[in-house]
């Protein structure tokens, strides 16, 4: 970091006025407030302010970008991280928390890229915005605007968070389950049956632990946008069978059969791979759980003209007629289920992802129909969705026919 | 000696002293040659001294991490022949995207194994990858 003196006051004037925070300031004004301000410049990867430091400056940026974090630790044994929350480019302002009690930094700032700007000492604005109210309500109205601009940035915030509390919790749990596997495939030497019991038992309820986590972050962060950046052409077939894969454990404990129905062939369709797996994994898991041991869940899927329709049955108790309609709800678990783990996500978290897809899933009892309990539910995704490349692709055509329309 | 320099030397690098233990102790089921290192500064520095045949990497880790592994080691000819196996608690999509992101080009990996790792199923892809090497 190196600083020079302004080279005149006039310069200086014209610079603060460009500043969001100044310039409503007249100039009388910005003559007082250059008084107490210097250039600075810094390199890329340069910390401009540190969270918590007291806050003695606040910073104008006029070339350059800033990236402001926060440090996030979970736990004592985790490492700390910054979590970016947001940029301060040309013509904001870095270190607000100069102007307000505690004067404290409320994140640190660090530059992305080659930065120069104006240190605006803290102290004597202070005193100059209380000295001469008129300016200060100026300066508080558009500090008020600005840090409520903030705060409706703290979705982005939040989900960061998430995705970092996610790992930390995550890694612990990785370990564990490690070691049970190696346990259990008898790496560490033979396990006795009960102990070999023990420790599957253990890596259920690890990945049930797992799972529940991965629920609660992924309702945090779903939002349609984010399921739809990840369309892309996949085989539903394939997907059907990753899920059958995740669930085979949790189906062998209980003996629970899996009885696969699928279309004479799998078409390619557009969709978020990695989450209709999410969506059908959920569903068999939910069948598996909920069914007697040694019963059947049947996994179905077809096409018809419209729409892929993928259809999970169990011969479980079925839901009761007055929980149906609340069944996808966060957190909502059926009256007749207690004894049965979860946390009631799973089900919401799989209308989210369909409901990106511009698809349906639905939930009915079929007791009447085949003579016995069980609960079926169907998801259709339909066969028109399109990838962002695509999107792209038609985007850029209708630009080119703008131009044709309006001549005419 | 000559029985030593025969045997894979695959490194395994994780910030968690028990993903380590847990994964040395499937892979020493086998005939390998095992080394770890707990950071991407340290793994760096002990390729240097011997280019392994395997490369098992965590992503998330201190001082240098797992990104920043794969981006020495691909732009370093000595070493862009290595295979690696990222073996991660990150998703895949979510890795990749990042490595695009930062560097503008497509993450040069050979596996990529979301923990926790099937013991059966790592022995097997850990099989598979020393093959493509030789």
């Amino acid at each position: 970091m190196f600083e020079v003196k302004s080279r005149s006051l006039s310069v200086t004037v014209e610079r603060l006025r460009r500043s969001e925070i100044f310039r409503e300031l007249c100039d009388e004004d910005l003559i007082a407030i250059a008084e107490f301000c210097r250039e600075v410049s810094y390199q890329e990867g340069e910390i401009v302010l540190s969270e918590s430091a007291p806050a003695d400056t606040l910073y104008i940026v006029e070339r350059g970008k800033l990236a402001l974090e926060k440090k996030i630790q979970i736990g004592r044994h985790s490492t700390p991280r910054n979590a970016t929350i947001g940029y301060v480019e040309a013509g904001k302002i870095a270190g607000f928390s100069t102007l307000s009690v505690p004067h404290e930094y409320s994140t640190s700032a660090m530059c992305l890229e080659p930065t120069r700007g104006i240190a605006v000492d803290g102290e004597a604005l202070r005193h100059y915005l209380e000295t001469h109210p008129a300016a200060g309500l100026k300066v508080m109205k558009i500090l008020a605007a600005l840090i409520s601009s903030r705060y409706r940035n703290a979705t982005n915030t939040l989900t960061y968070f998430l995705s970092i509390v996610s790992h930390e919790l995550r890694s612990p749990l990785a370990a564990i389950e490690n070691y049970l596997q190696t346990m259990l495939a008898g790496f560490a030497g033979e396990l006795n049956p009960k102990q070999k019991r023990m420790v599957e038992r253990s890596i259920l309820r690890v990945a049930d632990l797992r799972a529940l986590i991965g629920d609660v972050v992924d309702l945090a962060r779903m939002r349609p946008e984010q399921i739809q950046a990840d369309f892309e052409w996949c085989n539903p077939g394939e997907v059907g069978t990753e899920s059958i894969e995740d669930v085979r454990l949790a189906a062998a404990e209980k003996n629970i059969r899996i009885m696969v129905e699928p279309p004479e062939k799998f078409e390619p369709i557009v969709g978020a791979r990695r989450r209709l797996r999410q969506v059908f994994t959920n569903m068999l898991n939910n069948a598996i759980k909920y069914s007697p041991p040694d019963s059947k869940v049947f996994f179905r899927a077809w096409y018809e003209p419209e729409a892929v329709v993928f259809e999970v049955e169990d011969e479980g108790p079925g839901i009761p007629e007055e929980d149906l309609p609340h069944i996808f709800k966060n957190f909502f678990r059926a009256s007749n289920v207690e004894q049965v783990q979860g946390a009631g996500l799973g089900l919401s978290i799989a209308e989210k992802i369909i409901e990106a897809h511009q698809g349906k899933i639905l939930a009915r009892n079929v007791t009447a129909e085949i003579g016995k309990t069980g609960t079926r539910f169907t998801v259709y995704i339909p066969r028109d969705l399109k990838t962002p490349e695509m999107r792209r692709h038609e985007w850029m055509a209708a630009e080119a026919e703008q131009p044709l329309e309006e001549s005419r | 000696m000559a029985e030593i320099e025969k045997k894979p030397y695959i490194l395994i690098v994780d910030d968690d002293p028990d993903i380590l233990e847990g994964i040395r102790t499937i892979l020493e089921s086998r005939s390998y040659r095992l080394a770890t290192a707990r950071d991407g500064k340290k793994c760096m520095e002990m390729i240097g001294q011997e280019i392994p045949d395997l490369l098992i990497l965590d992503l998330l880790m201190p001082r240098m991490d797992g990104w920043g592994v794969i981006r020495e080691m691909r732009s370093e000819p000595r070493y862009a022949h290595v295979p690696i196996m990222v073996l991660t608690t990150v998703i895949e999509d979510a890795s990749r995207r990042r490595y695009e992101l930062e560097t503008g080009m497509a993450i040069d990996i050979q596996d990529y194994v979301q923990k926790p790792a099937n013991p059966a199923d790592l022995l097997l892809r850990v099989e598979k990858l020393l093959k493509i090497h030789v």
